[in-house]
């Protein structure tokens, strides 16, 4: 048997030449027996049969005929595109917008919620979170509480535990055999890589304790670096293990690195280390404020499921709770929050958004493919003569099938180049926003499981909008279409209202996309008037983060953070310039401020439920962004280390604090957080609301204090020394000419200040609300290719009515029709489509309009107005796309369309 | 169409018979098409006359199943002709073929002469 047949044309040639062959035997035989040439030829040849037939039967044995037959299909239907090349271009339009759309969510969603975790059996994974009475406790659990989950579950195989360190805005930097760079490093128990099923590519990981799972003392200087930093730092030193390194200045042996394409946590942009967990005295209390509290993830048995993990967890900790003394801190801590660890990478808000893009291309999608269905069926019509003439030729009805078939083929696969186009357009277009949004650190391309979505789905569409008209086709009888010329028969109006319900359809599914639209941009536009309580324009943001080691046992205040201030408050051009430990809807990491108070009056759990945001702040910062104060003054010169501690809340402070806020001036001149040393700080201002979280989120209670009387022996400088800090630069020159400025005084300040981030506050709001205005920016392009379609479809379906219908428009018309009431058929048909297009659409709106929830500011899922709105553009734009075919209708010179058949 | 369905049928309906008989043909030496329907048909006493419309597809398929291999050379009266030849598998192929064969032929012969006996009881 042959692997690799030969060529088509010679096996052909050599079948020919034998059957050739058996002719001329077959005569020299009758010849030799004595009948006369032509004679023998013809009996010979009425032996030998029907040769063509011969051929294919025989063909047919190679096994490559549908392989033949394929080619002939292929080579066909590119020509019948060629030949129509408006419908072509049409339909490839068509397909390749919902395609493109299709891909480019897809892309996104491929890489946020359905990327593979680089660790073993990732979906045994699950992270652990105490919870109580006000929600799931986010800043971790105290050892004592972790050890007794160890000790008493059943379903876990293995409980470890972490610090995330820049999670909390401390930023560490690693010194390499040339510069130093800024690294994220979180402090690990011994058994994490074991429990992420992750063992170091070199050498070795920390060596542990079985009993508790952290890391020995004689470990407690041993680092693990990641794949990156050994390459980028150490250039891939084969014998770095054994080395010692810097990181924050505190020396460290490297023990281990791990494997490539490793990371943990996962979602952070920097090269990463490790460094050992190692229990102190403090992890023997559970205090909130000065018990270390770490992040724990758990992998549960094989056969164990989640939820019974979660239940046994729970009924654990219901007893380690009765171990809290205090009634205040018990109540936080009752009850367990278990999810998979990678469901808590993607937060629940970010996945419905995603799911709801995703869903509203997919939409676009089914509209395209719907659209090109409608376009095939008057296709299929008007080649109704064609197909019967290959039926009576004897194609069988697969063969007619598959031919039209494999022209839907060739139509979407070629969208599907042009779709595959538009999606990199598209991602390219939205890769800010996309990455900002969905926090993806690598540049978002299509790959292998996108391309094979596609093809899937190209090979879907091509199904779904090619079977329908094929099957008609090819049933359709062959005697009325080749007998009479043209098609106004049952089967013609039977082919109407099918294609009028398929462009109903359409209109109802755009009209959805739409009003999905429509909420956002009222959504953006609300947002865009919010009252932030702060000026944005004029203002360059830098983001610093501070190599506080290099400061140890100095005073960072004086040496680092004002002299910077003063020059660059003396670049040219620069009218104020203040530090903040991060700008209003910064974003970047957040201090919450509680107070530690005994006591169970009301005013005392009122004062331990305060959670607020805490900044440090420098005194121009009012200049700045000109925050407007309620009562009372903000920091000004005067607030020196020497002077009265001074701190600055804000209204919405005030109302959680006192519980009333009909008087905010009531606090001015209270004592709230002591400096250290009996130096207790008095309040002096209250600032009017403003959002620092979010522009959707109302003002949540702030208290800032005063930079330059921050020292190092004042309570917090330990928490905000080390942290990442914000610079406000107002200024009216362009930012572009003003950053290399600023740049060069961060470099003299500091080397490790030259790789930082330069931003706008117009840029800092903008992304702020960067998810609503994605998903508007998404969706206006969404909608608006659903709109084109819809028109496109109205038009199509008409204008082919009108041309199929010109016969009998112009006997209208001869027998007396007036222009307009001709006009009016055609305006009808289309006001039809319209209105139950719409009727459908609105309740389809109303339903899809429940998944963008999450999104909406301002405005009610079900807005009358907005959706008046978009029914009005629908109708308005369908009506036009009417109006053509109408005026044609109405132009029908009755003498020509008589006489024209 | 309908005659393409003919064909088709009668194919199948030779099928198994026909490629025993080519085979079997094959066994005295490589031959032409023409030469094994002139062969078959001599050899059953004018009997069997195997059409050229059947003959051409079960040759093709016999040599895509491997049972006989193909090669072009000149006849003795110099004209140039495609020969089958039987390879290893096609004899092997045969013999499992005949010894079939003879199952069912004599199956059916037990059954055809045993009939009119029990009428006769």
């Amino acid at each position: 048997m042959r692997l690799f047949p030969r060529s088509f044309a010679q096996r052909k040639d050599d079948l020919a030449e034998e059957l050739q062959t058996h002719l001329q035997m077959a005569m020299q035989d009758r010849m030799d027996r004595g009948e006369p040439t032509e004679e023998a030829r013809v009996a010979a040849m009425r032996e030998l049969g029907n040769v063509p037939l011969i051929e294919d039967v025989t063909r047919g044995m190679w096994g490559w005929v549908w392989l033949e037959r394929l080619g002939q299909d292929l080579k066909y239907s590119l020509r019948q595109l060629v030949k129509s090349p408006g419908f072509t271009l049409t339909v490839v339009g068509t397909l390749a917008l919902g395609l493109g759309a299709t891909a480019a969510m897809f892309t996104v969603v491929n890489r946020v919620l359905l990327r593979p975790l680089p660790y073993q059996d990732a979906h045994a994974l699950v992270e652990i979170k105490e919870a109580g009475n006000k929600g799931v406790v986010a800043y971790g659990a105290p050892f004592l509480d972790i050890q007794q989950w160890r000790e008493r579950d059943r379903l876990l195989s293995e409980i470890a535990f972490f610090v995330a360190n820049d999670a909390m805005g401390r930023r560490s930097f690693l010194e390499g055999n040339s510069t130093s760079i800024q690294v994220v490093a979180p402090e690990i128990s011994a058994n994490l890589f074991a429990t992420l099923g992750v063992h170091p590519a070199m050498g070795r990981g920390f060596e542990g304790r079985p009993e508790t799972g952290s890391v020995r003392e004689e470990d407690a200087h041993a680092i693990v670096l990641s794949d990156a930093v050994w390459r980028m730092s150490f250039g891939g030193d084969p014998k770095i293990l054994g080395k010692m390194v810097k990181l924050n200045g505190n020396s460290y042996q490297v023990v281990g690195v791990m494997p490539r394409g490793f990371s943990f946590p996962l979602n952070v942009a920097s090269p990463m280390v490790w460094t050992p967990i190692v229990l102190g005295q403090a992890d023997a209390l559970r205090t909130r404020h000065e018990t270390p509290h770490y992040q724990v993830i758990a992998r549960f048995k094989r056969k164990a499921n989640p939820l019974g993990a979660e239940a046994e967890l729970k009924g654990i900790q219901q007893e380690v709770a009765k171990q809290y003394t205090d009634p205040y801190e018990r109540a936080l801590v009752t009850s367990i929050n278990l999810r998979r660890y990678g469901d808590s990478l993607v937060g629940s808000d970010m996945r419905k958004s995603l799911l709801a893009l995703f869903g509203a291309s997919a939409l676009l999608w089914l509209i395209a493919c719907v659209n090109v269905t409608s376009l095939l069926l008057a296709r299929a019509s008007s080649r109704q003569q064609e197909i019967s003439v290959r039926g009576a030729l004897g194609a069988s009805r697969w063969r007619i099938v598959q031919q039209l078939l494999i022209e839907g083929l060739v139509l979407s696969g070629i969208a599907s180049l042009l779709g595959l186009a538009l999606a990199m357009l598209t991602l390219k277009l939205f890769e800010h926003g996309l990455m900002t949004q969905f926090n993806v650190h690598t540049k978002l391309t299509p790959n292998l499981s996108v391309l094979g979505g596609l093809l899937g789905l190209t090979v879907v569409s091509a199904l779904v909008s090619s079977i329908w008209p094929a099957i008609g086709a090819a049933r359709a009888s062959i005697e009325p279409a080749l007998r009479q010329r043209s098609v106004q028969t049952g089967a013609g109006r039977m082919q109407y209202r099918t294609r009028a319900l398929l462009v109903v359809t359409e209109i109802a599914m755009s009209l959805a996309l739409l009003f999905g639209c429509g909420l956002l941009l009222r959504t953006v536009y609300a947002l865009r008037h919010v009252p932030l309580g702060f000026r944005t324009d004029h203002v360059i943001v830098v983001n610093m983060a501070i190599p506080a080691y290099k400061f140890a046992g100095r005073d960072m205040t004086t040496e680092l953070y004002q002299p910077l201030v003063e020059r660059v408050q003396h670049l040219p051009g620069v009218q104020s310039a203040a530090l903040m430990t991060e700008v209003p809807l910064g974003n970047t990491f957040q201090m919450i401020f509680s107070f530690d108070v005994p006591g169970s009056s009301a005013a005392d759990i009122r004062t331990r439920d305060l959670r607020a945001q805490f900044r440090a702040v420098g005194p121009e910062m009012q200049k700045v962004f000109g925050f407007r104060m309620l009562k009372g003054r903000f920091f000004n010169a005067g607030d020196t280390p020497a002077s009265q501690p001074v701190v600055v809340v804000n209204r919405a402070f005030v109302a959680a604090f006192t519980g009333d806020n009909r008087n905010p001036g009531a606090i001015l001149g209270k004592t709230l957080l002591g400096y250290g040393k009996g130096r207790r700080a008095i309040v002096v201002g209250v600032l009017d609301d403003e959002r620092q979280v979010s522009v959707a989120q109302q003002s949540q209670p702030e208290i800032e204090v005063c930079i330059p009387q921050i020292t190092p022996d004042s309570g917090f400088y330990k928490s905000a020394e080390g942290m990442a800090m914000d610079l406000a630069v107002r200024t009216e020159r362009n930012p572009s000419a003003v950053i290399p400025e600023l740049r060069a005084v961060m470099r003299n300040a500091s080397p490790e200040l030259v790789a930082i981030n330069f931003t706008t506050m117009d840029q800092v709001v903008d992304d702020s609300y960067g998810s609503q205005r994605l998903a508007a920016r998404l969706l206006e392009v969404f909608g608006c290719a659903a709109l084109l379609l819809c028109i496109a479809g109205i038009y199509g379906l008409l204008a082919y009515q009108v041309t199929q219908r010109t016969r009998e428009l112009g006997l209208r018309i001869a027998l007396g029709a007036q222009r307009g009431d001709v006009m009016w058929l055609v305006l009808r048909q289309a006001s039809w489509m319209l209105l139950a297009g719409s009727g459908v659409g609105l309740i389809l709106a109303y339903l899809s309009s429940l998944l963008l929830r999450t999104f909406l500011y301002g405005v009610q899922p079900h807005d009358p107005w907005t959706m008046g709105a978009v029914t009005l553009l629908l109708l308005v734009g369908g009506l036009i796309a009417a109006y053509v075919p109408a005026r044609r209708a109405a132009s029908v010179d009755p003498m020509r369309a008589l006489r024209a058949d | 169409m309908i005659r393409r369905n003919k064909y088709k049928n009668r194919i199948e309906l030779l099928q198994g018979t026909l490629d025993m008989l080519i085979l079997q043909t094959l066994q005295w030496g490589p031959q032409h098409g023409y030469g094994l329907v002139q062969a078959i048909r001599l050899q059953s006493g004018d009997v069997l006359q195997i059409e050229t419309g059947s003959l051409y597809p079960a040759l093709h398929r016999l040599e895509r199943q491997g049972w006989v291999s193909a090669a072009w050379r000149q006849t003795e009266s110099n004209q140039r002709a495609k020969y089958y030849r039987i390879t290893a598998a096609g004899k092997k192929q045969l013999a499992s073929d005949l010894d079939k064969w003879q199952q069912i032929s004599a199956a059916i012969g037990s059954i055809l002469q045993s009939g009119p006996e029990r009428g006769d009881v």
